[in-house]
């Protein structure tokens, strides 16, 4: 009871910084099935100079054109190019209709790039023959073929995007969705020069390098931009890795998670005055014990350490259990929600509440010290 | 009670010198204790004696070094305490005096040998002798097959000897007992008489108790009575 407000505290500082870290966590993994040491260039700036989110970025000001593509190919070596537009359109099957879906424009290599290619027996990506073809072909995402396709498989289907009618010769595996990004599960993915038709251009809104392993990632960035600046401005475009995203995104939850952690660590301080009240009590119940003590030779550190100490191994035992129980409801919030404890909170979330013990006992230990003996021996 | 005491021959253990305490409330103020002098010497038996409020539990205090005088000299073993510090005091409490209370004042919780050894969690008494201390003690005081009982369980006869080991266990010089038999039945309160006795003849234990009960204030070698702050009379017995 004492130390309730200590429970409540540390369980919701355990949790907030487990679900924080889940976040983060699952957010990496998404990232890293993204595909890894991909290099993205898309129109307008992305990110501001503090490495946040730009506010222009949204906007597309500029597209790129076949002709970049090829410019960066010629002048950069041992790398894979591939150019993605995308368009969102309505979508029809002969069951129904998906509204505003986006629809990447792409080639061969980027369903093995980016993990979407369909596994075994789920069809197959597109080849380079079929987008210099321009053959009506369409790869479904996962949740896009469920919903077009309710009860039965898409594979050899057709589909209606703008009039013109597409084979569905794949459907990718599920991704899940992800945060601050596209669901890759709700998109189709068709060859490029078939999305030129359908968009009525032959404008490419980004452009994916790989490159050869992680270390080049930077080199590689830097030649790009070199490149891109020969004929853009500096601000028409951006040249960003996974990674940048990745701390761009991380960042935010790391301030959702403190701030939300914040809020939880004013029930610690609460649980704290709590504690400070249980002890000033205890030691108006025990003046005649601190009498005692007193008389018989304690010294006044002794009576202040032991009841310091008394007050630390309830915020303790207050602690410990708000540990097990943020531990308990992480495991329960697993289920339809990242989340992961992590070490670091559960020392700190202990190291704050024997922290708030020993503050909040100073207060009543010391009056406790501070009591003449022959008071408080008469004390009734 | 036929042998003498020559206290000339002997050391002073503490001594009082002119001691005056004094309680202000308010304006007015009341003097407890007006110029008490009192000299204390090693294996004396001595009990303070007076009626309610004429300042004998003051006194004790002031003896026991649980409080300060107002004025005058407290010397123990010839130092003056005055300059010492708290903890310094209650170093001297702890292994120099040893107390008794009407009350008993034992730890509810706690078992009779815990009660014993309270006073070696402020002494230097090494861990491992403890036990050992405390269990001799007990069973000097008769209550060997009580070690593990605690105070709820005991008689109040048994309470008292319980506290009365506890302010044996380091081994002090000076025993101060605060009306040690005014929550007793008779048969107790001579049994623990009894055993007062016994560490002062047979330990050399310098004793001094406090009474309201005349006769039993002459069974110490020397009583002091003392009215209205002031001693009023010395007895030898």
């Amino acid at each position: 009871m004492t130390s309730l407000g200590i429970i409540i505290g540390v369980t919701s500082v355990i949790l907030l910084t487990s679900i924080g870290n889940g976040l983060k966590k699952y957010v990496t993994d998404q990232f890293d099935s993204l595909g890894a040491n991909s290099i993205f260039i898309s129109p307008g700036r992305v990110f501001n100079d503090n490495g946040g989110f730009s506010q222009s970025g949204a906007i597309m000001t500029t597209s790129f054109s076949l002709k970049d593509v090829t410019n960066l190919k010629r002048k950069l070596d041992n790398v894979e190019i591939t150019p993605a537009n995308g368009v969102f359109v309505d979508i029809s099957s002969p069951f129904n209709t998906q509204k505003s879906i986006e629809i990447d424009g792409s080639t061969q290599n980027f369903g093995i790039n980016n993990n979407l290619a369909p596994s075994e027996g789920n069809g197959r990506w597109f080849t380079e023959e079929e987008n210099s073809k321009k053959t009506p072909v369409i790869i479904l995402g996962y949740q896009l073929a469920q919903d077009l396709f309710p009860n039965s498989s898409a594979l050899g289907k057709k589909v209606i995007v703008k009039g013109k009618t597409l084979k569905v010769i794949g459907v990718s595996d599920k991704k899940g969705s992800s945060f601050g990004g596209p669901s890759f599960d709700k998109q189709g993915y068709i060859p490029l020069n078939v999305a030129f038709d359908l968009a009525g251009n032959n404008d490419i809104q980004s452009i994916i390098v790989k490159a050869k392993n992680k270390d080049s990632i930077e080199s590689t960035k830097k030649q790009i931009t070199k490149i891109m600046l020969e004929k853009y401005d500096e601000d028409a475009f951006s040249v960003f890795d996974s990674s940048q995203l990745l701390s761009s995104i991380n960042s935010i939850i790391s301030v959702l998670t403190i701030s939300l952690t914040g809020i939880a660590a004013i029930s610690l301080v609460v649980g704290g005055i709590g504690i400070m009240n249980i002890m000033l009590v205890s030691v108006t119940e025990r003046t005649r014990e601190i009498g005692l003590r007193k008389a018989i030779g304690a010294y006044p550190r002794a009576i202040l350490i032991q009841f310091l100490i008394e007050a630390v191994i309830l915020s303790c035992i207050g602690g410990t259990t708000g540990i097990l129980l943020g531990y308990l409801g992480t495991l329960a919030i697993k289920s339809f929600f990242p989340a992961q404890v992590t070490i670091s909170s559960v020392i700190l979330a202990f190291g704050v509440s024997s922290l708030v013990g020993i503050i909040f006992g100073v207060a009543p230990a010391r009056k406790a010290s501070k009591l003449s003996p022959i008071e408080a021996l008469r004390y009734e | 009670m036929t042998k003498l005491l020559s206290p000339n021959n002997r050391n002073i253990i503490l001594e009082l010198k002119n001691i005056t305490k004094t309680y202000t409330t308010g304006t007015n103020s009341f003097n407890a204790l007006d110029g008490i002098n009192l000299k204390i010497y090693e294996g004396e038996f001595i009990s303070i004696t007076g009626p309610s409020g004429s300042g004998k539990s003051t006194l004790m205090h002031i003896i026991g070094l649980l409080d300060n005088p107002t004025s005058g000299e407290v010397n123990l073993n010839g130092r003056n305490i005055a300059k010492l510090k708290e903890h310094q005091l209650a170093q001297i409490r702890n292994v120099t005096l040893g107390f008794v209370f009407q009350q008993f004042n034992l730890l509810a919780k706690t078992s009779s040998l815990e009660n014993v050894l309270l006073p070696l969690l402020y002494s230097d008494v090494p861990k491992r002798d403890r036990q050992k201390i405390g269990l001799d003690l007990l069973a000097k005081v008769g209550l060997q097959d009580k070690t593990n009982n605690t105070p709820a369980q005991l008689s109040g006869g048994q309470q008292q000897r319980v506290a009365i080991a506890r302010a044996l266990v380091n081994n002090p010089k000076i025993i101060l007992a605060d009306e040690p038999t005014g929550n007793l039945d008779s048969k107790s309160g001579e049994d623990v008489m009894k055993f007062f006795h016994q560490l002062n003849e047979k330990e050399g234990r310098t004793i001094v108790f406090v009474t309201h009960d005349m006769d039993l204030a002459k069974e110490a070698n020397r009583t002091i009575i003392i009215k209205d702050g002031k001693i009023l009379e010395e007895k030898h017995a």
